[in-house]
């Protein structure tokens, strides 16, 4: 702390946080009630306090390769007992989003993601897709048909199952790569950043026990031990854990019955009873509800901001959710068309939960994870 | 208001509140001739400051100010004095108010000479809110030893029998037990409004538990503690189990500083904080004193260096970060507090025998309202309207403020009252 630091302030980045939602950011007055009463913060070096100073001077470079920020798990404590109405639960959680924006390539994706003006783009790109391969599936339905009778309701017989895949295959090749790329400098970053202002005592990061790391965190973010710590708000924690299982329920569906079309060549659609379909349905409940609860929860807390990141990325959870239900509910109830149309929007939203998994609030499932068990690996407490 | 120019009907003042800033401007204003009444809602004058230890930076005794008022006032057949008064109700504008006053029973009269005979038949005891409820008095009591009028009052919690008792008791015919709530009117030119504050209630301020551990106290409990007529004879102690703490923490901006609560700064808690520090230095010189701010508030000359000769205390240890979070150890009723020391970035929970809390002034008015033509802020302080009012706040009614500007202010505020009478 004593050596010397020249400020160099970006106020563009200050701008920014304040435009993601940490509008009250320079409201802070180094009071240090929220790193107290955070019952997420370490000991030494505790957050969020530390933060606020560095978010209000436009320290961008100690922020978005601060691995602490992503400890926080937006309880709303500290904003809740702030003197001053500067919400560092808020702040916190523009810093975050913007450290995904920091790490994201391409960029032009990230800003695409967050700014409501492209919105319209974001729809318009997969509907247009998804409308060229519909077209085509009925242009060319004997080939494509997987072998199902015209008469049964099946959504390949809409948009083939292939075409789908043609487009989500790749889609996921591609964020993997971009998530690849962001998380090494990710580590390396707050690895450096972490040694210089002498949070962490371990000087080097080995690869195998951090993997180790990993596994020994997974149960802890899956038991969202931490999550259900905080107090403000411990309700989001249902409706967060809900969407959290209900998407690696439905990733599962998906691998399994990726396997069975093409290892068996089995298409869908598959019985109710099969147990995977009981997964599914179970999933899709959980995540309608979880989406609900999440959309209600930010509804009526209004000490909490919400911006667009976060309506976005609610939205999308509620709207996946509804849309796969209600074209499954469409398909039995024998309405063609109509379970048609669902299912077409249903596949602009899984476009969008794909492609935008890097550069949406969606991210922090990496981000936080990575931090989490960069936090443990180092021993912080 | 439409401002009238004639002769005012009345040439006398009105002076609400008899605390330091009421006592400066009924003085000021009657040492140059004007009729003044002086209106007080506690049986005895000198508000707070009667109940300070020591004034800063000085660090002399409030007698200091207060006596030599008194005799002032004593000696001016200018003044009226009216103790356990309240104003009920104010008409009328610049240079013509109509005052109405309700004067609680005394039930004892001038013919008291604090002899005591009554207080030692009487057997009820109340809380003496003198002392903050620190100790226990008669109910046949004198509010404290420098009161003045230095005469008892017999509480209404006194029953009927046990008056009668005290009644017989006393030697000089000061009882008047048939003393009945009296309405005044009367008529003034202009107000000071001056009645100044309280201490902000620190049971509201759940997270540094006062009310809920004895060890945690207000510092305006902390000037009764130190002081000579306070509940411990002027020994600081603890208020569990009556021994000398020998590790002292006081937390700043107590309530003060914060949008739930006091969203302005008091002004006086960090010299207050400070000053009390000197309060234990000379009676534990052993002991630690622990100062958590979030900044240091001592404006001007003078009270920076009163802070800079604390700061060169080794025994004074003072740490950026505020107390966020206070628990109690029960077995030995000492307090642990947690708070960021924001200059290394530690986290720091400490157990301390004593805590006090450094809380803040909020003014009278706020839960008062007064029944009067008057501008407030949201905080409940008026705001002074010189062009078209004949009423003036003065003193922490106004702002919060230390003893040295509440004079100041009623100073000139009693000029401004008098400048009311005289041009119109």
């Amino acid at each position: 702390m004593t050596e010397r630091y020249l400020v160099q302030p970006d106020l563009e980045f200050i701008k920014e946080i304040q435009s993601l939602g940490g509008e009250t950011v320079k409201k802070c007055f180094q009071c240090a009630t929220c790193s107290v009463v955070c019952p997420l913060s370490p000991e030494s070096g505790p957050f969020p306090r530390k933060e606020m100073i560095a978010a209000s001077w436009g320290l961008k470079d100690k922020l978005i390769n601060d691995s602490d920020i992503w400890l926080c798990h937006e309880c709303g404590d500290c904003s809740d007992k702030c003197p001053r109405g500067a919400k560092p639960g808020d702040v916190l959680s523009a810093l975050r989003a913007m450290t995904i924006g920091h790490y994201a390539t391409p960029q032009v994706l990230y800003k695409a993601v967050n700014d409501p003006k492209k919105l319209p783009v974001l729809i318009g790109v997969p509907a247009i897709i998804f409308a060229i391969l519909a077209i085509f599936t009925n242009l060319f339905h004997e080939t494509l048909s997987h072998g199902l009778p015209e008469n049964v309701i099946a959504h390949a017989n809409f948009i083939s199952t292939w075409f789908v895949d043609l487009v989500f295959v790749p889609l996921s090749l591609f964020v993997v790569a971009v998530f690849a790329k962001g998380l090494t400098d990710f580590v390396k970053n707050i690895h450096e950043n972490a040694i210089n202002e002498g949070k962490v005592e371990i000087k080097s990061l080995e690869l195998k026990p951090f993997l180790q790391t990993l596994i020994k965190v997974i149960p802890m973010i899956l038991s969202h031990e931490k999550f259900t710590k905080c107090e403000a708000n411990k309700d989001r924690s249902t409706a967060h854990m809900m969407v959290l299982f209900s998407f690696i329920g439905l990733a599962v569906v998906t691998g399994i019955f990726f396997v069975v079309l093409y290892v068996f060549g089995i298409p869908g659609p598959y019985s109710q009873i099969n147990p995977v379909k009981i997964l599914a349905n179970i999933s899709g409940v959980a995540l309608v509800i979880g989406g609900a609860l999440m959309i209600k929860n930010r509804l009526t807390k209004p000490d909490q901001t919400s911006a667009y990141k976060d309506w976005y990325l609610v939205g999308l959870v509620f709207g996946l959710g509804i849309t796969g239900m209600l074209t499954q509910m469409t398909r039995l109830a024998g309405g063609e068309y109509l379970s048609y149309f669902l299912y077409y929007v249903h596949l602009i939203f899984v476009f969008n939960l794909f492609l935008f998994l890097p550069y949406s609030k969606m991210a922090h499932l990496v981000y936080r994870t990575v931090a989490i068990t960069y936090n443990e690996y180092m021993g912080r407490k | 208001m439409a401002v009238e120019k004639k002769a005012p009907v009345s040439s006398s003042i009105l002076v609400v509140g008899g605390g330091i800033s009421g006592l400066t401007a009924t003085l000021e204003a009657a040492e140059v001739g004007y009729e003044v009444f002086l209106v007080e809602k506690n049986p005895f004058l000198g508000g707070r400051v009667a109940q300070l230890n020591q004034y800063f930076p000085k660090l002399c005794p409030p007698a200091c100010g207060l006596e030599i008022n008194f005799r002032r006032i004593k000696d001016n057949p200018k003044i009226k004095v009216f103790t356990m008064a309240e104003i009920e109700k104010v008409d009328g504008g610049p240079g013509n108010y109509q005052v109405t006053i309700r004067i609680q029973p005394r039930y004892v009269n001038d013919n008291c000479t604090c002899c005591g005979e009554c207080a030692k038949v009487c057997d009820t005891e109340i809380p003496n809110e003198f002392n903050f409820g620190m100790d226990r008095i008669k109910a046949a009591y004198i509010p404290h030893n420098m009161a003045f009028p230095a005469r008892y009052v017999f509480s209404s919690d006194m029953g009927a029998d046990e008056a009668k008792r005290c009644k017989e008791a006393c030697k000089y015919n000061a009882v008047d037990l048939d003393m009945e709530p009296k309405i005044l009117n009367i008529q003034v030119g202009s107000i000071i409004w001056a009645t100044g504050w309280s201490p902000y209630d620190a049971t509201k301020l759940d997270n540094l538990g006062f009310g809920r551990y004895q060890n945690v106290i207000t510092n305006m409990m902390m000037e009764r503690l130190a002081s000579h007529n306070g509940p411990t004879s002027g020994k600081i102690l603890r208020l569990s189990d009556d021994q000398p703490p020998k590790i002292i923490a006081f937390a700043q901006c107590a309530g003060s500083r914060d949008e739930k609560h006091l969203p302005y700064c008091s002004y006086i808690c960090c010299m207050a904080s400070l000053k009390q520090a000197t309060y234990i230095r000379s009676q534990y010189p052993d002991a630690d004193v622990y100062i958590y701010y979030i900044d240091i508030r001592t404006p001007g000359r003078r009270y920076e260096q009163f802070y800079n000769q604390l700061k060169a205390d080794k025994k004074v240890h003072f740490v950026k970060g505020k107390v966020a979070e206070v628990n109690e150890d029960p077995s030995t009723a000492n307090i642990i507090l947690v708070a960021e020391n924001t200059l290394t970035g530690e986290k720091i929970k400490q157990t301390v025998d004593m805590l006090v809390l450094a809380t803040g002034m909020q003014p009278n008015t706020e839960k008062d309202k007064p029944i009067a033509n008057l501008n407030m802020n949201s905080d409940g302080f008026i705001i002074n309207d010189y062009d078209n009012s004949g009423i003036f706040a003065a003193g922490c009614a106004n702002k919060p403020a230390d003893v040295v500007s509440s004079n100041q202010n009623a100073t000139g505020m009693a000029l401004k009252a008098i400048q009311t009478l005289v041009r119109r």
